[in-house]
C-alpha cells in the first residue's frame, strides 16, 4: 500500500467512526467567539445561528452560518428549524438571553418534546420563574408583576405596610426589573414614590420583589440528564463590577447545602440539559433565597475565570451537557473535583466614573501585584462615555489569579473605586 | 521598578504562539493579549528589537488579521503618521506593522504580494513624510503641537533608520523634493523644511559624499554662489559686494540666478545683491534675473518701475519674488497697460489693519517690512508664477483657480479687486444683473481659513470664497449643475458658455457615460476638434480618488492646454491647486509634473486618463468636433476606468 494511500483510509476511517457517535449538526444560537472556537476543539461539526450582520464575518472564516432575527416572531420562524433540520442539526445551544426561547423551541422539535419550549419560557419571564419557584417550594422574596406605574407604587406600599413602616419612615427598597431582560439591564432599587418616575415605560411588564438582605452570589451548575454534573460557585465582590471562581472558604463551606438548592432547582424548573446560572441571597443566619435564573453563557467573563480555575472550558462543557447523547464516562473524565482548583481567578471590569475620557492609566503597583495577570485596555480615542446598560459594555477588564481568596477579595475591592480612566 | 523586559518578551512570546494556533475565527480573542504585551515592549528597552526578532511571524499568526492593517500591500505611507499620533491600539498596531515591513525589507521572510524592495520603499516614503517627527525641530509650533506619542514614535523612526540605508532614505528624499519644486510653488515652506531635515541627515551620515543633488539643494536656500557660501552672513555679505569689481559681480550674479532657475528656490543673498546693484549697477539686473532676450526687453523697457518695485519689495524675506520678477519679466506681463500703475498703486496703497496684521504674519518677525512691501512682492509672485498658486490647507480650490487663472490672462483685473480687498474690504460681483458684495455675506467653504497662503491669496481668497459659495447657492435650486451659470460669472468671459456633467443633477444617477466622454473629445481632443487649439485655461471638476481608485471627493482644476508629449502622447496638461500635482490617484493613474513636457507648475496625464477622472467641464458650443469618430475602444477604457474607481460610488443608467 502507497503510503498516502494508508493516509487517505485513515481518514476515511475516521469519517465513519465521527458518522457513527455524531451524526449530527450543533446549532449554536447567539454569537460567542469563545463557543464557537469550543465546538471546533471538540471536533465537533456545528452550525451558527446568528444575527445577520455576522454573516460576511462567517464567510470569511467558513463557519457554517444561518443569519437570524432573534426579535421577529412570525408564522416564518418555523423555517429556521426546516432549514437547521435539513442541513441536519439536532441540537440547540442558546449563547446569549435573547436565545433562550429559541433554542427551547429548536429543541422541542427536535427532540420531539413540545414541553422543551415551555421549559425555556420559564427562563425568560422573570415573573413565571418566581411563581414556579415559588410553588416548588423554593424560598423567595415577595414579588409581584406590575402592568404601570401605579402597580408599582400599591406594591411599594404594601411591602412596607406589611414591615410595619410607620408615616415617615424611610421606606425599604423594592426591585423591580423587566420580565425578559438579561441580568441586571433595567433593573433599580425604589424606596421613594418619587423614584417609580424614574422607571421607563417600555420596561413594563414588569416584576417587583422585596428586598434580600444577604450576600449575593452566583452558581454555574452544569446539567445533564437532569443532574447537576459540576458546580461552580462565583463569589460576587460587586455586582456588575467584580468577582472571583471558586468562592471564598466561607462561602464554600455552603457547598453541601447550595448543590441541594440548586438541585432542587433544577428538579422544578424540570432542567435536562445545559448550564444555568442562578444567583441566590445567603442570609447572616445561612438561609438561601433564591434570585433567578439564566440558562446561558453567564456575564462578567465567569466562564473564563472558571477556565483558569477548574483548567477546563465551561464552553466546551456546556456543549457537552446540552447534547443527550454525551456519554456518562465522558461527563466523568471531563468535570474534575469542585474542591480541586489551583487558586482564585478573579477579575474587575472597569467602567470610567466619568462622562468623558481622555486618557488611561493602569497603575505600575497593580501591573507589578503577583496576583495581576492581563487587562486588555489601550488607551481611548477621546470620546464621551456611553450610558452603561444594565452591567454591559464595561471599557475593559483587569484579571488576576492568585492562592488567597482573602488578599484576592481586598485587590479587587481596592481598584474597585480606582480612576482607570481620565 | 518596571518589569524586567525579558519577562514582558517572554509574555509576548506566549501570546503570540496562542494567536498562532487559534483557528482564523478567533484570532480577535487572541490578539488583544499581544497587542497589550507589544505595547508594553515599545515603552521597554530596546523593546523594539526584541519585537523585531518576532516581526517575521506576524503575519501569519495573524496580528493583523481583520484589521486595517490586514493587507500588507495595501498600506498607505500617507497614513501612517495618523495612526502614530492616535491613542492607544491603533499607535500599536502600527508599529507592528512597520517592523512587519522592515522584515520584508532585509529579506527575514518572503511575503505573496510585497516585495523585499516594495517593503523598502514604503519604509523609505514613510520616512521622508515624516521628517519632522524623526527630527524634531525645536520650532515653536513643534513646542506647541508636542504629541504624547511623540517619544516612541521617533524610537521608531530611529530603529528602522538605523536597519535602512541612509542613502536610499536620501535618495527618496531628494526624489521628493524634486518632485514638490518641479510644480514651482509660491509656497515653499515644506520644501524648506524638508531641505533643512535632509541637511541634518547628512551631518549625521559620515559616508554622505555623493549627495551632491541635495546639496544643490540646500545651497540653493543657504547660499549657492562662491560670496554666498563664504559669507553666510548677510550683513558681511553686503558689505564684501562693495568691494567686488564688476566682471565679479557678474559671476556672483550668474551663479546666484543659475541656482534660482535649476530649483526655483532662492537664497536671501540674492536679495542682497539685487537691491546693490539697483542702486550702483541697474544694467546689471539682466544677469541676476538671468533674463532670455524676451525677458531683457520687458526689463528694459521698464528699468524705472522694476527698480521701484524691487526697492520697494523685494528684501531677504521676500526673496523669493526674486523668481516671480524674473518669470514676470520673461512673460513680458509689464507690457499689459494697467499692470504698471497697478503695482504702482500697491506701493502706497492704504491697507485695511486687519490685512495688515494678516500679510504680517506671513514674515518672521523682526524684519522690518511694510505690508505694502509683501504685498507687492506677492503680487510679484502670482504675476509671475500663476501655476503656483496654491489653496494651502483650505479647501478653496475655486478661488485659488481665479487668481491663478486672473494672474495670466486678466492681471488688470487682479490688480483692480487686490486693492479692493486689501483697502476696502470688500469685492463685488456682478452675478446675473444683481451684484454680490463679499462684506455683506457670512460663511463660505473657509469660514476659519488657514493661514498658510501666499500675499494674494490671503487677501483675496475669504473674499472670493464667499462670493462663489452666494453665486453656488442662488443657482442651487435649478435643477442643473450650478457650475454651468456661476463659472462665467466667476472667472469671467474667458470661460466658454457650454457644459457637460457626468451626473444628471436630479437623479444623481450617472447617464449617457459614453456621451460625455466623447462631447469630451470632439470639443477637446485635437484629433476630433477640428483643431481648436484651447486659449484659456478650462475649469474642470474632476473626482479625487485615492492610490485604490476609491472616491475621495470632487475637486477644481484648471485644463491648461492640450498636446503631444515628447514621446508622441496626447496629454492634458492642467493646474491642480492642491500644489501636489501628483498624488497617485489609483489605476496606475499617476500625474506627473515634470518629464513628460510640463512646464513648470504644470500637471499632466495621457488623454483618456483625465478623461477617466473627469466630471464637468466647459466647451465652446460653436467649436464641437466629430463625436462620432472616437474610436469606440477609446470610449470603452475611459468607462472602464471609471465605473472601476469613483463609479462604484454611483449609481449608472
Amino acid at each position: 500500500m502507497e503510503l498516502d494511500q494508508i493516509e487517505k483510509d485513515s481518514l476515511v476511517e475516521e469519517a465513519q467512526q465521527d458518522a457513527e457517535t455524531k451524526p449530527y449538526l450543533t446549532a449554536l444560537v447567539g454569537w460567542s467567539v469563545q463557543a464557537i472556537e469550543a465546538a471546533a476543539r471538540m471536533n465537533r461539526p456545528f452550525v451558527v445561528v446568528g444575527p445577520p450582520e455576522f454573516e460576511s464575518y462567517a464567510e470569511k472564516h467558513d463557519i457554517k452560518f444561518v443569519g437570524w432575527d432573534f426579535n421577529k416572531i412570525n408564522e416564518s420562524s418555523d423555517g429556521l428549524y426546516k432549514q437547521l433540520k435539513a442541513m441536519g442539526a439536532e441540537l440547540a445551544i442558546p449563547l446569549y438571553e435573547e436565545c433562550v426561547e429559541w433554542a427551547g423551541a429548536l429543541n422541542a422539535r427536535f427532540r420531539e418534546e413540545p414541553r422543551v419550549f415551555n421549559r425555556s419560557l420559564l427562563l425568560r419571564d422573570k415573573g413565571m420563574m418566581k411563581r414556579k419557584a415559588q410553588i416548588s417550594g423554593i424560598k423567595v422574596g415577595v414579588f409581584e408583576e406590575a402592568r404601570n406605574k401605579d402597580d408599582v407604587k400599591r406594591f411599594l406600599q404594601r411591602v412596607n405596610e406589611a414591615l410595619l413602616k410607620l408615616e415617615g419612615d424611610h421606606l425599604d427598597p423594592i426591585h423591580v426589573k423587566p420580565l425578559d431582560k438579561a441580568g441586571s439591564v433595567g433593573h433599580m432599587a425604589i424606596n421613594t414614590v418619587e423614584g417609580i418616575e424614574k422607571i421607563q415605560d417600555t420596561d413594563f411588564p414588569l416584576l417587583m420583589e422585596s428586598h434580600l438582605d444577604g450576600q449575593e452570589f452566583s452558581c454555574e451548575a452544569f446539567v445533564h440528564k437532569g443532574k447537576v454534573r459540576f458546580l461552580n460557585i462565583t463569589e460576587y465582590v460587586r455586582l456588575g463590577y467584580s468577582n472571583f471562581v471558586p468562592a471564598s472558604p466561607k462561602l464554600e463551606q455552603k457547598r453541601p447545602q447550595i448543590e441541594e438548592a440548586v438541585q432542587k432547582l433544577v428538579d422544578a424548573f424540570e432542567i435536562e440539559y445545559g448550564v444555568i446560572h442562578p444567583e441566590y441571597f445567603l442570609t447572616p443566619d445561612g438561609t438561601l433565597h433564591f434570585g433567578e435564573v439564566a440558562a446561558r453563557v453567564p456575564g462578567g467573563h465567569i466562564f473564563e475565570l472558571i477556565e483558569r480555575a477548574y483548567g477546563f472550558s465551561a464552553y466546551e462543557a456546556q456543549i457537552l451537557c446540552s447534547d443527550p447523547n454525551t456519554t456518562e464516562a465522558e461527563l466523568e473524565a471531563f468535570f474534575p473535583n469542585p474542591y480541586d482548583y489551583d487558586g482564585y481567578a478573579g477579575c474587575l471590569m472597569v467602567h470610567p466614573n466619568i462622562d468623558y475620557v481622555q486618557d488611561l492609566n493602569i497603575p505600575d503597583e497593580l501591573e507589578e501585584h503577583p496576583y495581576f495577570e492581563k487587562h486588555d485596555m489601550f488607551t481611548p480615542p477621546q470620546g464621551k462615555v456611553a450610558e452603561r446598560v444594565g452591567f454591559g459594555n464595561h471599557y475593559g477588564t483587569i484579571f488576576f489569579f492568585g492562592r488567597d481568596s482573602e488578599e484576592m477579595y481586598d485587590l479587587v475591592k481596592e481598584y474597585e473605586q480606582y480612576d482607570f480612566y481620565k | 521598578m518596571p518589569q524586567p523586559t525579558g519577562v514582558i518578551v517572554e509574555r509576548f512570546a506566549q501570546s503570540l504562539e496562542d494567536l498562532e494556533k487559534a483557528p482564523s475565527f478567533a484570532k480577535s480573542k487572541y490578539q488583544t493579549d499581544v497587542y497589550q504585551e507589544a505595547n508594553r515592549l515599545i515603552d521597554a528597552e530596546n523593546g523594539l528589537n526584541h519585537l523585531y526578532q518576532y516581526a517575521y511571524r506576524f503575519e501569519e499568526t495573524g496580528v493583523f488579521q481583520d484589521s486595517a492593517w490586514e493587507q500588507a500591500n495595501k498600506l498607505q505611507p500617507p497614513l501612517v503618521a495618523g495612526s502614530l499620533k492616535a491613542k492607544g491600539l491603533p499607535m500599536v498596531i502600527e508599529v507592528l506593522s512597520e517592523l512587519r515591513m522592515l522584515a520584508i525589507a532585509e529579506n527575514k521572510y518572503t511575503h505573496p504580494t510585497v516585495s523585499a524592495e516594495d517593503a523598502e520603499e514604503f519604509l523609505n516614503e514613510v520616512m521622508v513624510l515624516n521628517l519632522n517627527l524623526l527630527f524634531p525641530a525645536a520650532t515653536e509650533s513643534t513646542r506647541i503641537e508636542k504629541h504624547e506619542n511623540d517619544d516612541k514614535i521617533s524610537k521608531l523612526f530611529q530603529f528602522l533608520i538605523s536597519h535602512l540605508s541612509s542613502k536610499a532614505l536620501i535618495k527618496t528624499l531628494i526624489h521628493e523634493i524634486e518632485r514638490l519644486t518641479a510644480q514651482r510653488p509660491i509656497m515653499i515652506k515644506r520644501i524648506v523644511s524638508m531641505i533643512g531635515t535632509a541637511k541634518r541627515m547628512l551631518d549625521s551620515d559620515s559616508d554622505g559624499d555623493d549627495h551632491a543633488e541635495l546639496k544643490k539643494y540646500i545651497a540653493a536656500i543657504e547660499g549657492p554662489s562662491p560670496m554666498s557660501a563664504k559669507y553666510k552672513d548677510i550683513p558681511t555679505y553686503r558689505k564684501e559686494l562693495k568691494e567686488l569689481s564688476r566682471s565679479e559681480l557678474i559671476s556672483e550674479s550668474v551663479a546666484l540666478a543659475k541656482s534660482m532657475r535649476e530649483t526655483g528656490l532662492v537664497a536671501p543673498h540674492h536679495a542682497t545683491i539685487i537691491r546693490f546693484l539697483c542702486k550702483h549697477h541697474p544694467g546689471l539686473l539682466v544677469y541676476t534675473l538671468n533674463l532670455s532676450s524676451k525677458g531683457s526687453a520687458n526689463l528694459e523697457e521698464n528699468m524705472e518701475l522694476v527698480q521701484q518695485v524691487i526697492k520697494a519689495s523685494i528684501f531677504p524675506a521676500t526673496k523669493q519674488a526674486i523668481y516671480g520678477l524674473a518669470l514676470m519679466l520673461e512673460r513680458g506681463v509689464l507690457s499689459h497697460s494697467p499692470v504698471a500703475p497697478g503695482l504702482r498703486r500697491l506701493v502706497e496703497l492704504d491697507i485695511r489693519a486687519d490685512v495688515r496684521n494678516a500679510l504680517h504674519e506671513t514674515v518672521q518677525q523682526g524684519e522690518g517690512l511694510t505690508a505694502n512691501s509683501i504685498l507687492v512682492a506677492g503680487t510679484i509672485q502670482v504675476l509671475g508664477q500663476p501655476l503656483g498658486v496654491g489653496q494651502g490647507f483650505n479647501p478653496t480650490c475655486q478661488a485659488a483657480r481665479g487668481i491663478s487663472l486672473w494672474a495670466q490672462h486678466a492681471p488688470g483685473f487682479l490688480l483692480e479687486i487686490i486693492p479692493r480687498a486689501a483697502r476696502d474690504g470688500d469685492l463685488d460681483f456682478t452675478f446675473e444683473g444683481a451684484t454680490i458684495h463679499s462684506k455683506d455675506l457670512s460663511g463660505g467653504l473657509a469660514p476659519d481659513l488657514d493661514m498658510e497662503l501666499d500675499p494674494v491669496s490671503l487677501v483675496l481668497v475669504p473674499h472670493l470664497d464667499k462670493i462663489y459659495s452666494e453665486m453656488m447657492s442662488r443657482v442651487a435650486l435649478r435643477g442643473e449643475d450650478g457650475h454651468r451659470w456661476v463659472n462665467p460669472a466667476f472667472y469671467g468671459n474667458w470661460v466658454p458658455k457650454g457644459f457637460s456633467t457626468v451626473t444628471n443633477p436630479i437623479s444623481g444617477f450617472v447617464q449617457d457615460y459614453s456621451g460625455f466622454v466623447r462631447l469630451f473629445y470632439a470639443t477637446h481632443h485635437p484629433e476630433y476638434n477640428d483643431d481648436y487649439e484651447l486659449i484659456y485655461p478650462n475649469p474642470v471638476g474632476i473626482f479625487i480618488t485615492n492610490v485604490h481608485g476609491k472616491m475621495l471627493g470632487l475637486h477644481a482644476v484648471s485644463i491648461i492646454r492640450i498636446a503631444k508629449d515628447p514621446s508622441g502622447v496626447e496629454r492634458v496638461y492642467f493646474y491642480n491647486p492642491n500644489n501636489d500635482g501628483s498624488q497617485n490617484w489609483g489605476q496606475n493613474i499617476v500625474p506627473s509634473v515634470a518629464g513628460n513636457g510640463e512646464e513648470e507648475g504644470e500637471s499632466s496625464l495621457p488623454f483618456h486618463e483625465f478623461t477617466s477622472r473627469l466630471y464637468a467641464f466647459h466647451y465652446n458650443p460653436y467649436e464641437q468636433g466629430e463625436a462620432y469618430a472616437v474610436d469606440a475602444s477609446e470610449v470603452n477604457d475611459v468607462l472602464n476606468l471609471a465605473k472601476e474607481s469613483w463609479g462604484k460610488d454611483y449609481t449608472w443608467v
